[in-house]
């Protein structure tokens, strides 16, 4: 008995470890500038470009954090004090009257950047300077700069290698940080920056591949420098025929970026990420749009889960034993049932609970469960 | 009978609260918000948005508030925090044009970049930790880098020369910090109307970044109610200067431009915050005109205070004051409304010329020396006109003298060398005794904490200038310490000049006014002016320079190794053989 309810223990902390049940319960954004000086006007535009569209799209500013590594709006170069454009025809202010930079100057370096993903601050840093968040949540990682092969420049100072981003996701994983992250960076060479990446649930798209530059869309000659740069230009002439209840899925997002248009190849890694790019709503990542549950009564908790407490104690024992190929089979199952169950975390232990008292024949259980268990590593070894 | 009580309840609860509300009338929070505008001799004008917020004394524990903000009383309690001051400021106080002597502008001119001064209520252990997290909580609040200021080498502790005597006192500043409507917003959130009704509606944004002087502050400070188990009241002071430069479409540019609200914010009042107890407007004029039209009485020539010869003003006001040098006019807003606009304007007709009153000295700062190893800093005291007028003389010993403090705080890469404090006045080098009636310093520890320097000095009236000068050497950082743009230089902060016997007061003869704006103006306060901020270029590193001297190596130990092996190893007779015997 013992020794099952350890087994039982062990496939359910793996369940849970996993984050697949968990469902998307809030979005996060954030969004870095990480070029200091005038000349990187862009950059700065880049972002609150960006800022604004998630912001339009229904993020709210207290789950935005936002690092500018520069003044630019009321930079003495700045012809227009307090204001910043992404295109020469001035429509759009950037820097309205509701803007939170929550880290700028000389605070956003290296070191800053991997405390707000990993979350380890200070105790006295407050709350609007961390990143909050938890297993529901889908982040937005966006980042414009001056990069290179695997490096991004911080404030021409300092060097975020793909080594530190990937170990710091990898951090985040396993601190259940999120549940889907999508990494969107606009640099040089951006594609190498995810070379190290191995998380599962990262879905990450840069601007340029290797050997590539990302080159700036336009110049505006009243305030001397280009504003904007290509891929982000074309990003967000997508987004600005979107409004928070269209259902644009990223596959479509990533289609429209044109190699000619944009003068460098859009490279985006789907490996880590199971979901279809076809059925996921850009808003997943870019808004705020959460799916609602109607209930007729008052709130409780979910009362149909038998084919639920299934998944739970039988799919975490295969994926245990299992080889890779076969898991990977798995886990869309996996995830299209939970997407359908959506059980929440509490749920699953009661459930697990239940099943427990009910088991009668004990040794019988664990006898079949080391049967299956010889004939699968048998199967799996015979195959390799 | 039980129907009976139960239908008394209700009412009992409804009658002690009236009772409640009757008699705790004058402990309800108060909020109001006026907007002082004054032309300045210098063709440009300035706006000064004031806003006062007072919450009464009460229990700490479950305290509601109606009007005054969540976000800073939480901070007072948590921090307990006695006084506070924050200022986020770009552009540099005009001591010569915009004036020096009143309370507008010792209260409102501020050194570049952010400041912060708080007086703390715990045990002097604990002061530099409640410090600490201030810096953070206020960093979070503000959307500013307030928190490098945690750092004990960037802030000091001033025992007198700050012009607030307090051990539990502690100050800093950052120069360099940038100043943009991020800061803004959240100080305007810190509003009940915040900026969508009343005066704050006329912030806009370009229209106050564009000017040539921006001074947001927010001072704090506790008020102990004196009684048992109550806690400390809180007024939360918030005031926004800006000196603007009016569009100038008139040809004859002697005479000074005209403005109205709406040309120099763009916008209009259309209305007041009706939250506020007192909304005003108020329009100082100073100088000759004020001395030409005093003895005025009768309704018809109050009628020509606003409408004469030389101005007229668009908009009746409901009040004049009359000051020794000035006038003001007060402006009731409370009857525009989105058709009917308060839009105040002012237009000269003839050429005038007026003067501000100025600070009895005028402070500057500079650099002395050349070369990234050594320099000095001189501070200069130079005589305004106006001392001779002033009206504030101390005699002591039956001189006359006028006292002057001089507070400044040295970064520790800035080592300072106390012993070559050199005081000259009127260029005749004076000995410590004569001049100088107090010092402190405080020295500064390498990578540890900041130097500070207190001076009283005491100088004869009749002083035409006195120099203080001290030399200091630079140090070196670590090649962490550099700023990413350490090639620009590092900036030491503003040394405040402040005359312990010079208090600034606007007296006006008429009335108490209950607007908190007139009443911090007849509070005497604390004649102070900032010197510039000082740019000191460090040795800064070539930063490059590792990975030119791994390349370099490298090529050499190639050719040299290459060549070594290339003479040991090769057999040239050998070689000619071999290519004889395929040929």
């Amino acid at each position: 008995m013992k020794i099952l309810m350890l087994v039982m223990l062990l496939c359910y902390s793996f369940a849970s470890s996993s984050g697949d049940t968990t469902i998307h319960t809030n979005n996060w954004a954030v969004l870095v500038c990480t070029s200091r000086f005038w000349f990187n006007y862009r950059h700065m535009a880049n972002t609150l470009s960006l800022y604004r569209t998630v912001k339009r799209l229904g993020i709210p500013d207290e789950r935005i954090i936002l690092m500018l590594a520069d003044d630019m709006a009321c930079n003495a170069r700045n012809e227009y004090p307090a204001q910043v454009f992404n295109n020469e025809n001035h429509k759009l202010n950037l820097y309205g009257d509701n803007v939170e930079v929550d880290y700028r100057g000389y605070e956003v370096t290296v070191e800053n950047f991997l405390r707000v993903l990993t979350g380890r601050h200070e105790n006295a840093v407050p709350r609007s300077k961390r990143l909050l968040s938890d297993e529901g949540s889908h982040i937005l990682l966006y980042m414009t700069g001056h990069g290179g092969d695997e490096f991004l420049k911080f404030q021409d100072a300092e060097e975020l290698q793909s080594h530190d981003l990937a170990d710091a996701v990898k951090q985040m994983k396993e601190k259940r940080r999120f549940k889907e992250l999508m990494i969107m960076v606009d640099t040089c060479q951006a594609a190498t920056l995810f070379n190290q990446l191995q998380s599962p649930g990262v879905l990450a798209i840069g601007s340029s591949l290797k050997g590539e530059n990302s080159y700036s869309h336009h110049l505006d000659s009243d305030i001397g420098v280009s504003v904007v740069d290509r891929f982000t230009y074309y990003t967000l002439a997508f987004f600005e025929r979107l409004n928070i209840y269209d259902n644009a899925s990223l596959n479509s997002l990533f289609r429209s970026y044109d190699p000619k248009l944009l003068m460098s190849t859009a490279y985006y890694r789907t490996d880590l990420y199971q979901p279809h790019l076809v059925e996921v709503p850009v808003t997943n990542f870019f808004g705020s749009v959460m799916e609602t549950i109607h209930t007729n009564s008052a709130y409780k908790a979910f009362s149909s889960k038998t084919s639920n407490s299934k998944i739970n104690s039988e799919m975490p024992l295969n994926q245990l034993s299992e080889d890779d190929e076969l898991q990977k089979a798995n886990i869309p199952n996996d995830e299209l049932k939970t997407e359908k169950q959506k059980c929440p975390y509490t749920q699953m232990r009661v459930d697990l609970q239940e099943k427990l008292e009910k088991l009668e024949n004990v040794d019988t259980v664990v006898n079949l469960s080391i049967a299956v268990m010889f004939i699968v590593v048998m199967v799996s070894s015979s195959l390799l | 009978m039980a129907s009976l009580v139960r239908s008394w309840i209700p009412l009992l609860v409804l009658q002690s609260f009236l009772f409640a509300i009757a008699f705790g009338s004058t402990q309800v929070e108060e909020f109001s918000e006026a907007l002082l505008l004054k032309p300045l001799p210098d063709r440009k004008v300035l706006a000064h948005f004031h806003f006062e917020n007072r919450a009464p004394p009460s229990n700490s524990h479950g305290r509601h508030h109606h009007l005054f903000p969540k976000a800073i009383s939480q901070l007072v309690q948590k921090f307990r925090v006695k006084e506070m001051e924050l200022s986020f400021t770009q552009g540099r106080w005009n001591h010569e044009h915009w004036g020096g002597f009143d309370p507008l502008s010792s209260m409102n001119a501020k050194p570049v970049g952010v400041e912060l001064w708080a007086v703390f209520d715990v045990p002097q252990s604990q002061v530099d930790t409640s410090w600490k997290n201030l810096t953070h909580a206020l960093s979070g609040l503000f959307c500013a880098s307030i928190n490098f200021l945690e750092s004990s080498t960037s802030y000091a502790a001033p025992t007198w020369g700050f012009g607030t005597n307090s051990d539990k006192l502690r100050y800093g500043s950052l120069p360099r910090e940038a100043v943009c409507t991020e800061n803004l917003t959240p100080w305007l959130k810190l509003l009940p109307c915040r900026d969508k009704d009343g005066i704050s509606a006329l912030m806009n944004r370009p229209s106050v970044y564009r000017g040539f002087y921006h001074s947001q502050r927010l001072h704090l400070s506790t008020v102990e109610s004196g009684q048992e188990g109550l806690g400390s009241g809180i007024v939360l002071e918030q005031s926004l200067t800006v000196v603007l430069q009016p569009d100038t479409t008139s040809i004859e540019t002697n005479i000074q431009p005209s403005w109205s609200l709406s040309s120099l914010f763009g916008r209009k009042v259309v209305g007041r915050c009706v939250l506020a107890n007192s909304s005003h407007v108020y329009l100082q004029l100073e100088g000759r005109l004020g001395q030409e039209s005093k003895n005025v009485d009768t309704e018809i020539e109050a009628h020509k205070l606003w409408k004469n010869a030389d101005f007229e003003l668009s908009f009746k006001p409901d009040r004049v004051l009359r000051e020794s040098s000035s006038f003001l006019f007060i402006f009731d807003i409370d009857n525009a409304s989105d058709s009917e606009p308060f839009d105040l304007g002012l237009t000269w007709k003839v050429p005038s010329k007026w003067s501000c009153q100025q600070a009895p000295l005028h402070a500057s700062r500079f650099l002395m020396g050349s070369g990234n190893e050594r320099g000095a800093i001189a501070i200069l005291l130079k005589a305004t006109e106006s001392q001779e007028s002033s009206p504030v003389r101390e005699l002591t010993d039956g001189r006359c003298t006028i006292k002057a403090n001089v507070f400044q705080i040295f970064p520790w890469y800035i080592k300072v060398y106390y012993h070559t404090l050199q005081i000259f006045v009127d260029q005749q080098l004076k000995t410590d005794s004569e001049v100088l009636k107090k010092i402190n310093v405080s020295p500064s520890t390498d990578k540890v904490s900041s130097g500070m320097l207190e001076i009283m000095l005491e100088l004869p009236c009749e002083v035409k200038s006195a120099a203080i000068s001290i030399e200091y050497d630079k140090g070196f950082l670590h090649i962490d310490e550099y700023p990413p743009d350490a090639n620009q230089g590092f900036d030491i902060p503003s040394a405040l000049i402040s005359f312990p016997n010079h208090h600034a007061s606007l007296d006006f003869q008429e009335e108490l006014s209950k607007s908190p704006l007139i009443s911090s103006f007849k509070e005497k306060s604390l004649v102070r002016s900032y010197t510039e901020v000082l740019l000191v270029p460090l040795t800064t590193p070539d930063f490059s320079m590792p990975y030119n001297v791994i390349t370099i190596t490298c090529t050499i130990f190639a050719l040299y190794f290459g060549s070594l092996l290339n003479v040991l190893r090769r057999r040239i007779g050998e070689e000619e053989r071999f290519l004889k015997s395929q040929g």
